[in-house]
């Protein structure tokens, strides 16, 4: 009787391990659903403008100091805005990273829409001016139920990809 | 209040150790062995993945076909090495788990036990990527998932410059040495912190347990294969960057946390992973235990013979030159922050004896709180003068309240710190002089020891297998050993009182005939 408990109790062992390994399922986005993914790392125009230094002023300087202009190393927040036709999806001011707020300002996020045909727009300001945007960019992608549609702004040719 | 957790943690777990105490001996008792099961699940995963190795190929487009392979090609070794790899880790968190809750709720974690808990905490954080990161090697559909989210949970540290998330988009973005570096996180990082942290774990544990018995890890084994055959485990569809995951088949052991971080955001689910790990850490003072006073050692009756050394289950107790002046070359000395007062080395002198008349009975090493004097003056005056019912002396735990029950029900009660605490040579005194016909000793199992070893000591040294052996003369028949698991109720107590009583009355009235 002792061993059969023994075996019951190891085969409930068994079947919880088993179980809670697979079980419950996990749904992340219903099968109607895709998912746009707005993801970049773009640094802000500088705060304020670089102060090149007159030859008196270099002078005062001690030698191992010296140097052409003093530039801020703060940046300007970044600005990003997407939207599908009128609906904003996303809008935020990202910070510039680093403790003297001069990295990069870095974005990824998830965003669940319904399959189907999107005009998207996506627009980016980094000059800390907020009344437009330095970067913009539309394309209208019929996404299927699954898809992962990616907005990213590609640093070389300075603009946005949607693909 | 944190005794009152405490109790209501212990009502919470009876749940689980009464069915299981019904099903096992206490020897083979899953619950009295979750720390060495733990590490022997360490054992199976180590092994089974050192065969996964050797087929695996840590490339985007070779991971998942090799994983592949190992599973429907090789089903017959891969594919169950795969399943025993993947269900033994799972079957760790479960055993992990138990061992926290039970060490909190039996309020072994506060005192000078500190330590042994403070470094469980960074194990766990270890545990947890490990397990996390096989996941990502196999490069399937819940890879790409963990992978992302991971990313994202780690995006939030802010020393990143750029976005890790932001590499999975696309897999012309995703290169080989992500594979190659998680490869080494796997298979060498994480687990060489693991062995290091393991043995900080458990450094001041003097003999501590790595392996369950023989028929537990045969049993667990045959458990493990056999939900490896019945429920391989397999994988979800390769991974593809362009599509994302819908339904998945999460590791809820590993992967809990997950759902949170689209639930909630990357930034709470770190105010909540470190929240509970800071909590964990800081509980040992919150509140702190009060602490006995540590044994104490008087060197005119230290002869320097190292038992306490050799029993002492934490490690508090070691030898130094000798102080005094004495012709002995070495002393005992007690590492305050380490002794937990439990009372083992006075259990193991040799001069703790209570026959000792001449002289005060100072033991060379001895409680404070509960010396072995006290002892010999509770034996002496709890004993019943003699009547026709044999007399039963009743030795319990300090912490084993039903043993000290047992006095409502005829027996002479006394209680010792641990049952290590109690030298061989007591019993003989009882027994001898006459204070009763028979001894109950009401300890821990062993395994559930409140300061591990004492029952197996106990054990030995009655049996006259180790030092201090109980005296030739001395009839082990009258002497019985009740090992009750700590949580174990009144009715288990005199359960053991009543059958040591009816043997004993027999015994004795065998004994008497063969007189007459």
């Amino acid at each position: 009787m002792k061993l059969f408990r023994e075996v019951i109790t190891y085969v409930v062992f068994a079947g919880l391990v088993g179980l809670l390994s697979v079980w419950p399922r996990y749904e992340i986005v219903d099968r109607k659903e895709a998912v746009i993914s707005l993801t970049f790392s773009h640094a802000g125009q500088r705060i304020g403008e670089c102060h090149t230094f007159t030859q008196e002023e270099l002078n005062k300087l001690p030698p191992n100091m010296r140097k052409p202009a003093d530039c801020p190393r703060e940046r300007h927040p970044v600005r990003v805005l997407l939207r599908s036709a009128d609906r904003v999806l996303h809008e935020e001011v990202l910070a510039p990273s680093g403790i003297w707020s001069d990295g990069k300002a870095n974005i990824y996020r998830r965003i669940i829409v319904s399959a189907g045909s999107h005009v998207l727009y996506v627009g980016m300001n980094d000059s800390g001016d907020y009344g437009g945007f330095d970067y913009e960019a539309t394309a209208t992608i019929d996404i299927e139920p699954g898809r992962n549609v990616v907005v990213r702004f590609n640093e070389q040719l300075q603009q946005f990809s949607i693909y | 209040m944190i005794e009152r957790l405490h109790r209501i943690g212990r009502g919470m777990f009876d749940l689980l150790r009464l069915p299981l105490s019904r099903a096992f001996a206490s020897e083979q008792n899953p619950l009295n062995h979750l720390g060495a099961l733990t590490v022997y699940f360490l054992w199976i995963i180590l092994i089974s993945g050192i065969w996964l190795l050797i087929f695996f190929r840590t490339s985007v487009s070779a991971a998942f076909d090799s994983v592949e392979y190992l599973t429907r090609e090789q089903w017959y070794v891969g594919g169950v090495m795969r399943s025993l790899h993947r269900y033994a880790s799972d079957a760790a968190i479960v055993t992990i788990l138990l061992h926290v809750i039970k060490e909190f709720v039996f309020d072994r974690y506060r005192s000078v036990r500190w330590f042994n808990w403070v470094t469980g905490v960074p194990l766990i954080w270890i545990v947890f990527p490990l397990g996390i990161s096989g996941y990502w090697l196999v490069w399937d559909e819940l890879a790409q998932y963990v992978a992302i989210s991971s990313a994202e949970l780690l995006d939030r540290i802010p020393i990143f410059t750029d976005s890790m998330a932001g590499n999975f988009m696309s897999d012309d973005v995703l290169s080989d040495r992500f594979f190659t570096l998680m490869a080494f996180l796997h298979l060498i990082g994480l687990p060489i912190f693991l062995v290091f942290g393991i043995w900080l774990h458990i450094f001041r544990l003097n003999g501590p347990r790595i392996n369950p018995p023989r028929r537990m890890m045969a049993a667990v084994m045959i458990c493990m294969l056999v939900l490896s055959a019945v429920y391989p485990a397999v994988s979800h569809d390769a991974a593809n960057l362009a599509m994302t995951p819908q339904v998945l088949r999460l590791d809820w052991f590993y992967l809990h946390v997950y759902p949170l971080i689209q639930i909630w955001s990357p930034g709470w689910v770190w105010v909540l992973l470190t929240g509970i790990s800071a909590a964990m850490i800081i509980m040992p003072w919150a509140p702190a235990a009060k602490k006995m006073e540590p044994a104490l050692v008087s060197l005119d009756f230290c002869n320097g013979c190292k038992r306490c050394v050799d029993d002492c289950p934490f490690g508090a107790v070691e030898m130094v030159p000798r102080t005094d002046g004495s012709s002995y070359t070495h002393e005992a000395s007690v590492s305050a922050n380490l002794c937990v007062s439990c009372g083992v080395c006075v259990g193991a002198c040799p001069t703790a004896t209570p026959f000792r008349t001449r002289t005060a009975l100072v033991p060379g090493i001895d409680l404070p709180d509960r010396s072995a004097a006290a002892i010999r003056q509770s034996i002496i005056s709890t004993a019943e003068p003699p009547s026709a019912e044999p007399r039963i002396m009743v030795f319990g735990c300090k912490d084993d309240r039903e043993a000290d029950r047992l006095r409502h029900a005829g027996a002479s009660v006394i209680t010792v710190t641990c049952m290590g605490h109690l030298p061989p040579s007591y019993l003989d005194f009882v027994l001898s002089r006459n204070h009763a016909e028979g001894i109950l000793l009401l300890g821990c199992e062993d395994g559930n020891c409140n300061y591990r070893l004492g029952a197996e000591w106990t054990e030995q040294r009655v049996a006259r297998e180790r030092d201090p052996r109980l005296r030739k003369r001395t009839d082990t028949a009258r002497i019985a050993l009740g090992w009750q698991a700590p949580w174990s109720d009144y009715g288990d107590a005199l359960a053991a009182l009543e059958a040591f009583r009816a043997t004993l009355r027999e015994k004795l009235s065998r004994d008497e005939s063969a007189v007459l």
